[in-house]
């Protein structure tokens, strides 16, 4: 059994934090979960600076990312990421209110592994959540790492 | 010495004759030319000498002083005036000893080159004594034509006072028309000539540079038809221009003509308007007959008056014109006004618009639309008519009272459009307006066969001018009648003021579309922030209502946890509206990718995604034949979406559902539609089915946003096609789309 890496979720509505929490927690995850609150912050988590530079968790199975976020936003996130040698084979999962088509082509452009319009239902939302934690978190097997 | 005699010209073409250089004068007179440089005699009619007892050779060469010292002060503050040159001017009367004794004479003066051109000529016994004897009928002419309104009224006061003043047997104003013909619309006359009354003059009779003298000379005289020339001497080889000169010696053609009219004396004044030939007042006598240069002066002045006045009451009647057309132009802009599109202000009232030209037809043409009013040609012959005009005239306006002259094809439609006024708007869109009149059958008395103007004498090649003056009747075709200034200046007006709609219109049609890009833009940015700040309170509220409901069931009453189902079903009700409307906006912005698509395959795939709504219920489908289509697929998907899961349903009720589907192929489209045999609506309430939140039943009998048919109509019409749709109360009810069909696709 390999180590469980952590979800790292980057979200800034509280509700909404609170929400995907609950939802995760129903999925029974093992996983911890980390929540950043700010675009800048999920970068200084994933690229270990700040207040993350000693942080002794690995990086994360999954990066459940809001579009719209404070600071440096969704896509630029996205963006950063997938351009990074490293990071970029990390699953970065889509998590939004928008259903504008825009989003999500630039989303997929930028390499995004998939992409969840938050759906209005709470069942769906659940469904949604554990459905993306489970698949990321458990079951696909990360590429074989170079390095760190 | 070289003794400038009329050489024997070749008639072939009177147009080609020099008649400004003959070198010789009528007998009625002595001419001098004096060289400006030394005032020294350069020319001389031969005459000269005989009248004066001298040797020719004592003359030329000689200072003008010393020849004529009684003229040489008037001679010299003629010169000295500014503005000296050009026609002829009556110098003084003056009395000389001549061989036959002492004899008065009129002196005029002219410029040819770089000389001046005296002329002599003796006063007739029958002569007017002086100006003073002149006045009373130069006042009472202008006090008539003061007095008098019409044009033709005016002309007959001129032949009846010029007559009177020079006692010629006949006296005709002859008016030239555009081509140069000319036509006799007033005369007076004794019974020694007859009347030229209405008749009508080949252009040929008089040509291009006879009118050329008469506009610069404005008056010639003829005493003597059978006259014999008098050659002018000189040492010089070159001509002496004689265009001013009032003694000159005409064209032994015109004398012919003169001779084969029966007149032997003719004297011609020129009415010029604006500076161009209107008309002549034209003299005969049956026999040779001289009027006195002081006399011949007074016609000239009184003949300027009358072309004066001419002109003022044409400009009145013109200007009365003007003043009309003008307010029926005002009409025609106030109805434009009153019109979103402004060409119907113009066929709502074809009235006016016909007045405006004084038209009995018109025709507006914009783009493939015609629309013809009043007597017109076939609308097939207005296309081919404008297509020939705008190849050949590229010009705003163009008129004429002679079409089938220029587009022989109008002769099939002469009687309705001889006359043709148009303009043109837009040549790109090829927007025309046209006024048409018809053709006025008119019988021209031609003085003489126009066609034969001269006639051939046979074994010479010689022409003389003809010999018959008879009346000789010509009925004109295809004619109507011209259209006038006026007329035209209103069109033209018209058609600024319609340039001016035009360009006003694609300058606001360019800024309401920019306007809509904007607000376009601005709703993109509204749906924007609708999807994400609306969508995440309502998604909060079942969220949290879920988490109430699922961990705090235990403190919830039986009716707590129905207020919080309550809750839950409002706001995902909410939540769902708005992502349905997001989609309806969506529908409009995103842009179609269409191509082939499998319809049968298409409507097999939706049925399947709907079993789950179909559930146990026992539905009949019956799929006829679907042609394929070319489409937006995700799009066309979601009609068939929204139009099956609405008959899956409203079939809900029915024990036996049974839901058709099929095509069928019209006229360049092709229609699709599905019946079911469900609850149906009332037909009275077809008119909201496909709008935006409209819904036909409770909420509790039958779910739904009222968004689904909205959106149907929305893509059906962005693939241009059409949406209907025919049902009963509990009778079913048959939804119908069509899409056109695409070249290159079947």
């Amino acid at each position: 059994m390999p180590e469980l890496k952590p979800i790292l979720l980057v979200e800034d509505n509280p509700k909404d934090i609170e929400l995907t929490l609950a939802a995760l927690e129903q999925s029974q995850l093992a996983n911890e979960v980390v929540v950043v609150r700010d675009g800048a912050e999920a970068l200084d988590f994933l690229y270990r600076r700040g207040p993350h530079e000693s942080r002794n968790t690995s990086d994360p199975a999954v990066v459940l990312l809001d579009l719209k976020l404070p600071k440096i936003d969704g896509l630029e996130v996205l963006e950063k990421v997938k351009a990074d040698p490293v990071l970029r084979h990390t699953p970065v999962v889509m998590l939004t209110s928008s259903r504008e088509e825009s989003d999500v082509v630039r989303s997929y452009e930028l390499g995004v592994n998939a992409f969840v319009v938050k759906p209005v239902g709470f069942r769906e939302f659940f469904d949604a959540i554990q459905d993306v934690g489970v698949f990321w978190a458990i079951l696909n097997e990360p590429p074989p790492r170079n390095g760190r | 010495m070289n003794v400038q005699t009329p050489t024997d010209l070749d008639l072939t073409a009177c147009e080609r004759e020099p008649i400004h250089i003959p070198g010789s004068i009528q007998p009625h007179g002595i001419l001098l030319a004096v060289r400006l440089p030394d005032r020294t005699i350069t020319y001389a009619s031969v005459n000269t000498a005989a009248l004066f007892g001298l040797d020719p050779t004592a003359v030329l060469g000689r200072p003008f002083g010393q020849v004529l010292p009684v003229l040489a002060r008037a001679f010299e503050a003629d010169l000295a005036e500014p503005g000296s040159e050009g026609e002829a001017r009556y110098l003084r009367a003056v009395t000389l000893q001549t061989a036959a004794g002492e004899r008065a004479f009129d002196a005029a003066l002219s410029r040819a080159g770089d000389h001046a051109v005296l002329e002599l000529e003796e006063i007739p016994g029958n002569a007017v004594a002086s100006l003073d004897a002149l006045y009373p009928t130069l006042r009472r002419f202008v006090d008539q034509l003061r007095t008098t309104t019409t044009i033709d009224g005016l002309c007959r006061v001129a032949a009846e006072d010029i007559r009177g003043l020079t006692g010629f047997d006949r006296v005709l104003v002859y008016r030239f028309d555009d081509q140069w013909n000319g036509t006799v619309i007033a005369e007076d006359r004794n019974d020694n000539l007859p009347s030229y009354l209405d008749l009508r003059f080949p252009a040929s009779d008089i040509p291009a540079q006879a009118r050329e003298l008469y506009r610069r000379n404005r008056l010639r005289i003829i005493p003597d038809a059978n006259y014999t020339p008098v050659p002018i001497e000189s040492h010089d080889s070159a001509p002496l221009d004689l265009s001013d000169s009032v003694l000159r010696s005409v064209s032994p053609v015109h004398l012919e003509y003169m001779r084969n009219m029966g007149t032997m004396a003719s004297m011609s004044i020129s009415i010029l308007r604006e500076g161009a030939l209107w008309g002549l007042i034209s003299c005969h006598n049956k026999d040779p007959r001289r009027v006195s240069l002081q006399v011949r002066n007074a016609c000239d002045f009184l003949t300027q008056i009358f072309s004066l006045q001419l002109e003022a009451r044409e400009n009145t009647i013109l200007a009365e014109n003007r003043i009309r057309l003008r307010s029926v132009q005002a009409q025609l802009l106030a109805h434009m006004a009153a019109e979103d599109a402004f060409i119907d202000g113009l066929l709502k009232h074809p009235s006016e618009l016909m007045r405006l030209a004084g038209a009995e037809g018109a025709a507006i043409v914009s783009g493939d639309h015609c629309w013809r009013m009043g007597e017109t040609p076939s609308e097939s012959e207005v296309q081919a008519l404008l297509a020939w005009l705008s190849r050949h005239h590229k010009e705003d306006v163009f008129a004429t009272d002679a079409l089938a002259q220029h587009f022989p094809a109008a002769e099939a439609y002469a009687d309705k459009a001889s006359g043709l006024l148009a303009i043109s708007i837009s040549k790109r869109h090829a927007s025309y307006v046209l006024w048409f009149r018809p053709e006025v059958l008119q019988t021209v008395k031609w003085g003489g066969d126009p066609s034969k103007p001269v006639r051939e004498v046979a074994g010479a090649q010689r022409l003389h001018p003809r010999r018959s003056f008879e009346i000789w009747k010509e009925t004109v075709r295809g004619r109507a009648l011209a259209w006038d200034a006026s007329e035209i200046e209103a069109v033209k007006e018209l058609r600024t003021a319609l340039v001016g709609i035009v360009l006003r219109r694609a300058e606001e049609l360019a800024e309401l579309s920019s306007e809509l890009q904007r607000s376009n833009k601005e709703l993109e940015a509204f749906s924007y922030s609708v999807s994400h700040d609306l969508r995440a309170p309502f998604r909060h509220i079942v969220g949290y209502s879920e988490l109430l409901k699922k961990q705090e069931a235990d403190h919830l009453s039986e009716r707590g946890r129905r207020y919080v189902d309550t809750i839950i079903e409002s706001a995902y009700t909410a939540g769902t509206l708005v992502d349905n409307l997001l989609s309806f906006s969506q529908m409009g912005r995103t842009s179609l990718k269409p191509r082939r698509v499998d319809m049968r395959q298409l409507v097999d795939e939706v049925r399947q995604r709907l079993a789950m709504d179909v559930g146990e219920r026992r539905i009949v489908w019956q799929i006829g034949d679907l042609p394929a289509a070319v489409a937006d697929p995700v799009m066309i998907r979601l009609v068939f979406e929204n139009l099956l899961s609405n008959a899956v349903k409203y079939t809900r009720p029915r024990d036996n559902a049974r839901i058709e589907i099929g095509a069928a192929r019209g006229d360049g489209e092709t229609v699709f539609f599905v019946r079911d045999n469900g609850v149906g609506f009332d037909m009275a309430y077809v008119g909201k089915l496909f709008g935006v939140f409209q819904r036909l039943h409770r909420m509790e009998e039958f779910e739904g946003t009222g968004i689904g048919l909205a959106n149907v109509r929305r893509i059906v019409e962005r693939h241009g096609g059409r949406t209907w749709a025919e049902g009963a109360l509990d009778r079913g009810a048959t939804f119908y789309f069509s899409l056109p069909d695409i070249e290159g696709a079947a």
